[in-house]
């Protein structure tokens, strides 16, 4: 049992793990991703398209051996950081014990002052003691906290494993569109989101710059007292509020869409282009496709509103209303049109408690590596001969030849 | 603005020919074995990049923005990024023959630059961030720094089939040293690429509202990632230095450059102005 535990813990398992996840990420960037058996069979065979949905080909990233190795990935990390612990206290208490200098990468001989030289590699002020023989040894630790880079990148890693997948488990992501003026719920919570303007604000050329919404978030869950706050979505700067972050998406045509039956107003309402709005008291459904406009012409100046007809969820037929005319396709009896149009806004609402988490792990993981590669131990002691004369020694688990070299470079400058 | 467009074209195509010129004498260094000419072509090369600098300058001036938000001006950003750390390890390590390897890819992607429109357009909403300096500026370090340890991975494998020993070992650091240098260009590159990801996903989160969307842009840079990550931990558990390190680092870099051209043209996705 503990063969295996030490296995999973081990840098072996750890190279397998990764050398799989590259496999399976470059499997998941290849092969198209969300396809249905039709078109994986239209794109390779029937028998590769079983294969592709079999093996969970078509959704790798969420696939559960996907998941499989990455849960194994962060026992492997956690496993190897709880076992490189107490190593590690070991090795910084221990870095400037005469017994455990380690092999030097460098020695020079006859040196007879080796302060300038310590001086000279920037070394923190040297241990002052005796080698088992009795002679004066000074020992001097550079970058001792550069031991636990390795570590630290394992542990930033394993938060940002830990982070992405608790927040994929409980986030709550919700869509919400509407016009200015528009009251909407969050999906089915008790918050609502009051649209009060979306901009687009444009260049010279007329090229889109920015997109923002003004809006409030009401929290309705106390009908008696409800709280409000104000904030405002822009494509980069998203807003906030009651732990929602609410982002700018997305925009599109959208009208109003009158409807009278006999002279007498049926109903009126907001359409969305895409949107099927259905028509009160027959089985038809209308959905804006969207507004038609000449260039040179004002936003809210159009030149018609393409739209569809649907006899429940039947397609019925398409056509294009002019401006002040009435849709035909409804009979005699009704005047059906389209008219202020505008442009809808789309905000993504989101709430995830374990961003920070992810991005913590990030930030870790940066420190780790800074850590591991630009501060790296070195050691250098100096031990005095018979005669007078010191040998100097030093090692880098890292450098090796390069640290050779500069020790040999202080010590010819001195 | 124009105007400084104009003078930014015009640079580019003087640092094409001093890139050239740089690449032909680090070529006659080798030929004729003068450390002279090596000198010389570090100071073209360096006279090159600061032109090149000042292009990318003229053109984010002339723009408007920072030069980084299409294929034309990545790869331009990218050739400078490799002249920059190509010139820093050979100043570092006094150690020109990097140049003589380094400078055909240069030119190869400033020439893949030459090829991509050089048109000025305009951003859209989501590129219009301060994260993309540092997310696009990193990346630029970070594809440099591997295109450096690709170079080195090169000249280990051409050192022991060089004729000339006594060249070779004046002017190549021994085995042992050369390894670790080319593993210095992959630690700076590994830190780059990592803020590169982590700038990435703090920008995506706020643009897109997701820090981490599988596209296959973000994936190959993982996949990058891990490949050098691989390399560390085989360096240090089966021992993988010297020649297997250096295949390594040569693949390595055929990975890079997938995430760089392979993805735009093969796999689209979000990043498809990248």
């Amino acid at each position: 049992m503990k063969k295996v535990w030490k296995f999973l813990g081990s840098m072996q398992f750890a190279i397998i793990l990764l050398v799989v996840l590259i496999l399976a990420c470059a499997g998941g960037s290849f092969i198209p991703q969300g396809h249905s058996y039709e078109q994986y069979a239209e794109l390779y065979s029937e028998r590769t398209a079983g294969l592709i949905l079999g093996l969970g080909l078509d959704d790798v990233f969420h696939a559960w051996w996907f998941l499989l190795i990455t849960a194994f990935l962060c026992g492997n990390l956690l496993l190897c950081n709880l076992i490189r612990l107490p190593q590690l206290l070991r090795r910084s208490k221990q870095a400037d014990d005469p017994a455990h200098l380690g092999a030097p990468c460098v020695e020079l001989e006859g040196i007879r002052d080796p302060e300038p030289i310590f001086a000279r590699l920037h070394m923190p002020k040297a241990r002052e003691t005796t080698d088992e023989a009795g002679r004066p040894l000074r020992i001097s630790v550079q970058n001792r906290v550069g031991l636990w880079g390795a570590w630290a990148c394992h542990l930033g890693i394993l938060l940002l494993i830990l982070g992405f997948a608790l927040g994929q488990m409980t986030k709550e992501e919700y869509t919400v569109y509407g016009v200015p003026g528009e009251i909407k719920q969050i999906g089915e919570t008790s918050y609502f989101v009051k649209i009060h303007d979306f901009r687009v604000d444009r260049s010279e050329s007329g090229f889109v710059e920015q997109y923002t919404t003004s809006l409030t978030v009401i929290d309705n869950a106390d009908e008696n007292d409800p709280m409000s706050v104000d904030a405002v979505a822009s494509v980069n700067h998203p807003g906030s509020a009651f732990g929602f972050k609410l982002y700018q998406n997305s925009m599109g045509d959208a009208a109003k869409l009158t409807v009278r039956k006999d002279g007498k107003l049926l109903q009126e309402s907001w359409a969305c282009a895409g949107d099927s709005v259905p028509i009160l008291e027959t089985p038809l459904s209308l959905r804006l496709q969207s507004v038609l406009r000449e260039e040179a012409e004002e936003e809210r100046n159009p030149t018609g509103y393409a739209y569809m007809i649907f006899v429940g969820e039947e397609f019925y037929t398409m056509n294009v209303q002019g401006p002040g005319e009435s849709i035909p396709e409804l009979g005699p009896n009704y005047e059906v049109s389209f008219s202020e149009a505008q442009s809808y806004t789309l905000l993504q609402i989101k709430r995830d408690r374990f961003t920070p988490l992810a991005f913590a792990g990030g930030l870790v993981t940066l420190l780790g590596l800074l850590l591991a590669f630009y501060l790296q131990v070195r050691k250098l002691w100096a031990v005095q001969n018979e005669d007078g004369t010191w040998t100097i020694r030093g090692s880098s688990p890292k450098g090796g030849a390069l640290y050779a070299d500069r020790v040999k470079e202080a010590a010819a400058s001195s | 603005m124009t105007n400084l467009l104009n003078i930014e074209n015009t640079l580019f195509y003087i640092v094409i020919c001093l890139y050239f010129a740089a690449m032909i004498f680090y070529f006659l260094f080798i030929a004729l074995k003068k450390d002279g000419v090596a000198k010389l072509a570090a100071i073209i090369q360096a006279v090159g990049l600061l032109l090149h600098t000042a292009a990318l300058i003229c053109r984010g001036i002339g723009a408007g923005r920072l030069p980084m938000t299409n294929q034309y001006e990545f790869a331009t950003s990218f050739a400078w990024g490799l002249c920059l750390v190509s010139l820093i390890f050979i100043a570092r390590f006094k150690f020109p023959v990097i140049g003589a390897f380094a400078a055909p890819v240069i030119l190869l992607l400033i020439g893949y630059a030459a090829m991509q429109s050089k048109e000025v357009k305009e951003l859209m909403p989501s590129l219009r961030s301060s994260w993309l300096g540092f997310h696009v500026s990193t990346a630029i370090i970070a594809y440099g720094s591997f295109g450096v340890s690709f170079v080195l991975g090169i000249i280990f494998l051409l050192r022991e089939k060089m004729q000339d020993k006594g060249f070779w070992d004046r002017h190549v650091p021994a085995r042992e040293k050369l390894d670790l240098i080319s593993y210095r260009s992959v630690c700076l590159g590994l830190l780059f690429l990592t803020v590169t990801i982590v700038t990435g996903a703090i920008w995506a989160e706020q643009a897109w509202g997701s820090y981490w969307s599988w596209d296959p842009k973000e994936t190959w840079s993982l996949v990058t990632w891990l490949v050098y990550a691989v390399y560390l931990h085989l360096r240090i558990r089966r021992d993988w230095k010297g020649k297997a390190a250096a295949i390594f680092a040569v693949a390595g870099f055929v990975c890079v450059m997938f995430t760089y051209i392979g993805v735009n043209t093969f796999l689209p996705g979000i990043h498809s102005y990248a």
